[in-house]
C-alpha cells in the first residue's frame, strides 16, 4: 500500500474505534439510566400489587379505624380509590380540553412566525411557565376561580391549574415537531392553492402527529401525578363527584391523605401503581393511534 | 379521536352511576342534599375523616375535608369558600380582629405531642424539663451524658450522638411543642419562642409527621417530636415527660384528656400545655373548628347554616367523642364539651340563634 | 367568449377573496391563541406582585440577598438568598446529571435501536417515569436512595443538595428524552444516507447530520427539563434537609424556593405568606433569567 492509502486506512480504523467507543458509551449510559427506572417500578410493584383488585378501583377509601383494624388482623386494607380515579379522570380530561387546543394552536403560531417579537415573547413566557412551581399555579387558580367564580373549592379550579401546567410542553413539542417537517410538503400544498387552515389540518398536523402526541402525553403524565395545586383548588372528596363546581378528589390527593395517616401509608404504593397503570395505558393507546395515522 | 370519545363516555357513565348511588345514600336520611366543605389542620385529619364519614352515613349530609394546614383553613374561612375551618392554634386577638366578621372557636378533640426516640432496648426514658431544654438546644449531644444517666438509673445508655429531628413544614404540632418548651425553659423562650415554624438551634428537618417518624425510626440515636395519634398507631418509643406537678407521665388517652381538666375560658381559647392536673400529660392541646358567629353572609342559606351547626353539635357530643379513642385521639372532657355546646348556641342566622 | 372569460375571472376573484378571508381568520385564531398564554402569564405576575407587595415593602430589595429567615413571631425577618442558591445549585446539577443520560437514551431509541422491540420497551419505561407522582419520588428517595447514599458515606442522614439533585435528575429524564427522541426520528433519511454514502461512521453521522438537524428540538427538550427541575416541590422537600442556609458544599443540606413555598404555605399568613409569594415571583424572574442566559450561550455556540 502506498503512504496515502496507509494513512486513510489508519484513519479509518481510528474512526471505527471512536465509533465503537461512542456506541459503547451510549449503551453504558442508557443502562445507568434504566437502573433507577427499574428500581422504582420494582418497588412500586412489589409493595403495591397485593392491594390491586376490582374493589380497589370501585370502592372509596376506608377510614383510619378500618385500616387500623385490618392491619392489626394482618389483612389487606379494605376499600379503594374510586373517588380519586374518577376525579383524576374528570380533571385531566377537562384540563386537556382546555390545554390541547390552546397549546397546539400556539405552537403552530410560533412555527409560522419564527422571528417575530411577539412569537419570541410567547415562546419565552411559555418556557418560563414550565418552571413555575405547581403550588403557585394552585394559588393562582385559587385566586381566580375558587374565590370569584365557584365560591368554593372545585374541580374546575383544579382543571385550570392543571391545564396551565400542560401548556408549555404542548406548545414546545408542537413547534419543534412542525419545524422538522420538510418545507417541500408544506410548499406543495400552498402551491396548489389550499387554504391556510386546510394546510394546517390536512397536512401539518397529520404529518407531525406523532410529535404532537408526545408533547400531549408528557403533559398529561405530569398532571396525573400533581398534588400541590389540587390541594388549593379541588380540595378532595370522600365520595365520587362529577360536578365540576364542587370539590373533587384525585389520586395524588388521596396519596397525600394516605401519607399523613398513620394507618394507611401502605396504600400509597398501590395508588401510585394504579396511576402508573393509567400512564401506561395512555402511552400504549396513543402509540397505537400514532401508528395508524403514519 | 375515537378512543378519546370512548374515554369521555366512560367517565360520564361512571359519573351517572355514582350520582345515583349518592342519591341512595341521601334518601336514607330523608334530608335535602346539603354538602358541607371544610379545610384546615392535618393533625386531626385521620379522626375527622372517620367521624365525618360516619356522620354522612348516619345523617346523609355530605362532608368534605381538606387537610391543607391550619393557615389554609383560616384563609379559606376568611375567603368564605368553606363552611368552617380547622386550626391547631387558636386565633390570637389580632388575628381575630383581622377576620371579616366575628369568629368563634369550637374545640373538637385533644391530641398530644410525644417525644419519640430510637434507642433499641432502652425503654421508658425519663426526660426532665432541664434535660429537654439541654437536648433540644444542643447543649447535651450524647446519649450517655452524665445528666441523662443521672435521671435514668438502670437504663443502658449508649455512647451515641443525639440526632434531633424536627418538622420542616409549619405545623400545629410544632406550635404545641414550642409552647411547652417556652413555658418550661426561659432559655428556649428567649432564643426560640413559640410558633408553627421556628428558628431551630440544632437538628434537621423532615416533612410531616411521617417524615419525622420515618427519619427517627431509620436513625439510631435520633430524637424528635411527633403527633400522638401517629406515635400510638406506629408504636414508636416515647419518653416520659415531667408535668408541672413533678410527675413523670407517659402519653396516653387518659393523661392527655386530663390536661383539659382545669379551668377553660368561655371562648375555649387556651393552650393546655404544662397544665396543673397531676395526672396530665404536659404536651397536650385542643384542636379547634372556627366558623362565623353570624351565619348569614354571602347569600348563605339558612339550611346550610343549620346543617353546619347541627353537625358541629354532634361532633362535640358523646356519640362522636366516643369514637376518638379508637383512633388514638383523646375525647373532650365534659366541661370542655359543655362550653363548646354553649358557644354553638350563640351562633346566629340574622341575629337569631340556630340551635336551641 | 367574452362573457365566459368574465365569469371565470369573477369566479376566481371570488375564490381568492374567500381564501384570503379564511386565511385571515386562521391567522387571527393563531394570534389569539398565543395571546391566551401571554394573558395567563400576565395575570399570574399581577396576582403574585399583589401578594408580594407587603414583603417587598418591609424588606425592600435586600430581600433578594438577605440570608436571614426567621419566622419567630416578633422578630420576623425573611430573606430569599438561601433558597435562590439552593434552587440554582440543584437545578443546574440535575440538568448536568441528566443531560448525558437522556441524550444517550434518545440516541438509543431514535438511532441505534430504532423501531426494535427493546426500544419500544425502554421508551415506554422512560415515559412511565413522567407519570410517577412527585410525592412517590420523594418517598422512594427517602426509603431507597437515602439509605444507599448513607452506606456510601453521605453525611446528614443522606439528606441534602446531592440527594435532591439526583432525584431531580431522574424525574426530568423523560422530558428531554421523549422530545429529543421524536425529533431525532424526524431527521430526513436522505440527509443521513448522503453522509453514509460518503463513508461516515454511525457516530459521525450522528454528530454531523442528526444533531445539527435536530438541534432546536433537542435544546427545547432540555429547556423543558430544566424548567421542571426549577419548579419541583414535593420530592425535593422530602430529601433536601430543609435547612434555611446557603449551602456550603455539594453535600450539605439546604432548601429551594419551590420547596420552602410548599412546606410553609399551609401554615403561613401575614408577612410570611407575602414573603413566600415574593419568592414565587422571584422564581418566575429567575427562570426567565437563566433561560435567557442559556439561550444566549447556545446561540453563541451555534
Amino acid at each position: 500500500m502506498n503512504s496515502a492509502a496507509k494513512i486513510t486506512a489508519a484513519n479509518l480504523s481510528r474512526r471505527t474505534l471512536k465509533d465503537k467507543l461512542f456506541k459503547g458509551l451510549v449503551l453504558f449510559l442508557s443502562l445507568i439510566t434504566i437502573s433507577p427506572i427499574v428500581l422504582i417500578i420494582y418497588k412500586l410493584v412489589a409493595k403495591g400489587y397485593r392491594q390491586i383488585s376490582l374493589e380497589f378501583i370501585i370502592k372509596t377509601p376506608p377510614n383510619t379505624f378500618e385500616a387500623m383494624t385490618a392491619l392489626s388482623n394482618g389483612e389487606l386494607i379494605p376499600g379503594g380509590i374510586a373517588n380519586g380515579i374518577t376525579g383524576t379522570l374528570l380533571m385531566v380530561v377537562l384540563a386537556s380540553v382546555i390545554a390541547i387546543p390552546v397549546g397546539v394552536i400556539t405552537g403552530i403560531y410560533l412555527y409560522e412566525n419564527p422571528g417575530k417579537p411577539l412569537a419570541n415573547l410567547t415562546r419565552n413566557i411559555s418556557d418560563i411557565l414550565q418552571g413555575v412551581p405547581s403550588i403557585v399555579l394552585g394559588l393562582i387558580a385559587y385566586m381566580w376561580i375558587v374565590k370569584p367564580i365557584t365560591s368554593g373549592f372545585s374541580a374546575l379550579a383544579g382543571s385550570v391549574s392543571l391545564s396551565i401546567m400542560m401548556l408549555p410542553m404542548i406548545v414546545r413539542s408542537t413547534e419543534e415537531t412542525l419545524k422538522m417537517i420538510p418545507q417541500s410538503i408544506k410548499e406543495a400544498a400552498v402551491a396548489l392553492g389550499v387554504p391556510y387552515y386546510k394546510v394546517i389540518l390536512r397536512v401539518l398536523i397529520p404529518t407531525g402527529f406523532s410529535g404532537l402526541l408526545t408533547g400531549i402525553l408528557l403533559g398529561i403524565s405530569r398532571i396525573l401525578g400533581e398534588t400541590a395545586p389540587l390541594m388549593l383548588t379541588a380540595l378532595g372528596s370522600s365520595v365520587i363527584n362529577m360536578d365540576i363546581t364542587k370539590p373533587t378528589s384525585a389520586v395524588p390527593l388521596l396519596i397525600w391523605e394516605f401519607y399523613n395517616d398513620p394507618n394507611m401509608v401502605d396504600l400509597i404504593w398501590s395508588s401510585s401503581l394504579l396511576l402508573m397503570g393509567m400512564v401506561l395505558t395512555l402511552n400504549l393507546v396513543s402509540k397505537r393511534i400514532a401508528a395508524r395515522t403514519k | 379521536m375515537k378512543n378519546l370519545a370512548l374515554l369521555i363516555l366512560t367517565v360520564f357513565i361512571l359519573g351517572a352511576c355514582s350520582n345515583s348511588s349518592n342519591k341512595q345514600g341521601g334518601e336514607k336520611a330523608g334530608t335535602s342534599k346539603v354538602t358541607l366543605t371544610a379545610a384546615g389542620a392535618t393533625f386531626p385529619m385521620p379522626y375527622y375523616n372517620m367521624v365525618f364519614k360516619n356522620y354522612t352515613s348516619e345523617f346523609g349530609t355530605l362532608l368534605t375535608y381538606g387537610g391543607i394546614g391550619s393557615g389554609g383553613g383560616i384563609r379559606s374561612l376568611t375567603d368564605k369558600v368553606v363552611d368552617f375551618g380547622a386550626t391547631d392554634a387558636y386565633l390570637s386577638d389580632d388575628k381575630l380582629a383581622a377576620m371579616p366578621a366575628e369568629v368563634v372557636h369550637i374545640p373538637t378533640v385533644l391530641g398530644a405531642v410525644v417525644i419519640a426516640y430510637n434507642l433499641p432496648g432502652v425503654d421508658g426514658l425519663k426526660l426532665s424539663n432541664e434535660l429537654l431544654e439541654k437536648i433540644f438546644m444542643g447543649e447535651i449531644t450524647k446519649w450517655n451524658d452524665a445528666a441523662i444517666k443521672a435521671n435514668n438509673e438502670g437504663l443502658a445508655l449508649p455512647d451515641m450522638e443525639i440526632t434531633f429531628v424536627h418538622r420542616s413544614d409549619g405545623s400545629g404540632t410544632t406550635y404545641i411543642f414550642s409552647d411547652y418548651m417556652t413555658k418550661i425553659s426561659t432559655k428556649w423562650a428567649d432564643a426560640v419562642g413559640t410558633g408553627k415554624s421556628l428558628q431551630w438551634p440544632v437538628g434537621m428537618g423532615a416533612k410531616g409527621n411521617p417524615g419525622v417518624a420515618g427519619t427517627i425510626s431509620q436513625t439510631e440515636g435520633a430524637i424528635g417530636y411527633i403527633g400522638s395519634e401517629y406515635a400510638f398507631a406506629q408504636k414508636i418509643q416515647t419518653a416520659l415527660v415531667q408535668n408541672s406537678a413533678g410527675n413523670y407521665i407517659e402519653p396516653s388517652i387518659a393523661s392527655v384528656s386530663a390536661a383539659a381538666k382545669g379551668e377553660i375560658p368561655a371562648d375555649t381559647r387556651i393552650m393546655l400545655t404544662n397544665s396543673a392536673d397531676p395526672e396530665s400529660y404536659p404536651i397536650s392541646g385542643f384542636t379547634w373548628i372556627i366558623l362565623y358567629k353570624e351565619q348569614n353572609y354571602d347569600g348563605r342559606s339558612k339550611d346550610q347554616a343549620l346543617a353546619t351547626v347541627t353537625f358541629l353539635d354532634w361532633l362535640v357530643s358523646a356519640d362522636a367523642q366516643g369514637q376518638a379513642e379508637k383512633v388514638h385521639y383523646a375525647p373532650l372532657p365534659d366541661a370542655a364539651a359543655e362550653k363548646a355546646k354553649t358557644i354553638l348556641r350563640s351562633v346566629t342566622f340574622d341575629g337569631l340563634p340556630l340551635l336551641k | 367568449m367574452n362573457l365566459g372569460k368574465l365569469q371565470a375571472k369573477q369566479f376566481s376573484q371570488l375564490l381568492n377573496v374567500h381564501q384570503m378571508n379564511s386565511d385571515k381568520i386562521t391567522k387571527g385564531v393563531l394570534l389569539l391563541s398565543s395571546f391566551v398564554i401571554l394573558f395567563v402569564a400576565g395575570g399570574m405576575i399581577f396576582s403574585l406582585v399583589e401578594g408580594a407587595i407587603p414583603a417587598l415593602k418591609s424588606f425592600g430589595l435586600s430581600f433578594i440577598w438577605s440570608n436571614n429567615w426567621n419566622p419567630t413571631e416578633g422578630k420576623e425577618n425573611y430573606g430569599a438568598l438561601p433558597f435562590i442558591a439552593g434552587t440554582i445549585i440543584t437545578s443546574v446539577a440535575a440538568l448536568l446529571i441528566s443531560l448525558p443520560l437522556s441524550f444517550s437514551v434518545s440516541l438509543f431509541l431514535g438511532e441505534y435501536y430504532r423501531g426494535t422491540k427493546i426500544a419500544k420497551v425502554l421508551g415506554t419505561m422512560v415515559d412511565l417515569l413522567a407519570g410517577i407522582p412527585s410525592i412517590v419520588y420523594g418517598l422512594w428517595g427517602f426509603y431507597v436512595l437515602r439509605p444507599l447514599l448513607i452506606d456510601l458515606g453521605l453525611p446528614n442522614q443522606g439528606f441534602g443538595i446531592f440527594t435532591a439533585s439526583i432525584i431531580l435528575a431522574i424525574m426530568i429524564i423523560p422530558y428531554a428524552t421523549s422530545l429529543s427522541n421524536e425529533i431525532i426520528t424526524m431527521v430526513p433519511n436522505e440527509l443521513k444516507e448522503a453522509a453514509y454514502s460518503l463513508g461516515a461512521t454511525r457516530s459521525e453521522v450522528i454528530f454531523s447530520v442528526v444533531v445539527p438537524s435536530a438541534r432546536s428540538g433537542i435544546i427545547a427538550g432540555y429547556i423543558l427539563s430544566f424548567g421542571r427541575a426549577l419548579g419541583e416541590t414535593m420530592a425535593v422537600t422530602m430529601l433536601i434537609g430543609n435547612a434555611n442556609i446557603v449551602p456550603d458544599g455539594f453535600f450539605s443540606t439546604g432548601n429551594t424556593m419551590a420547596s420552602v413555598i410548599a412546606n410553609q404555605f399551609g401554615e403561613a399568613d401575614g408577612l410570611k405568606l407575602s414573603s413566600l409569594i415574593a419568592i414565587g415571583l422571584l422564581l418566575f424572574l429567575l427562570t426567565g433569567i437563566i433561560n435567557a442566559i442559556g439561550k444566549f450561550i447556545i446561540k453563541r455556540m451555534g
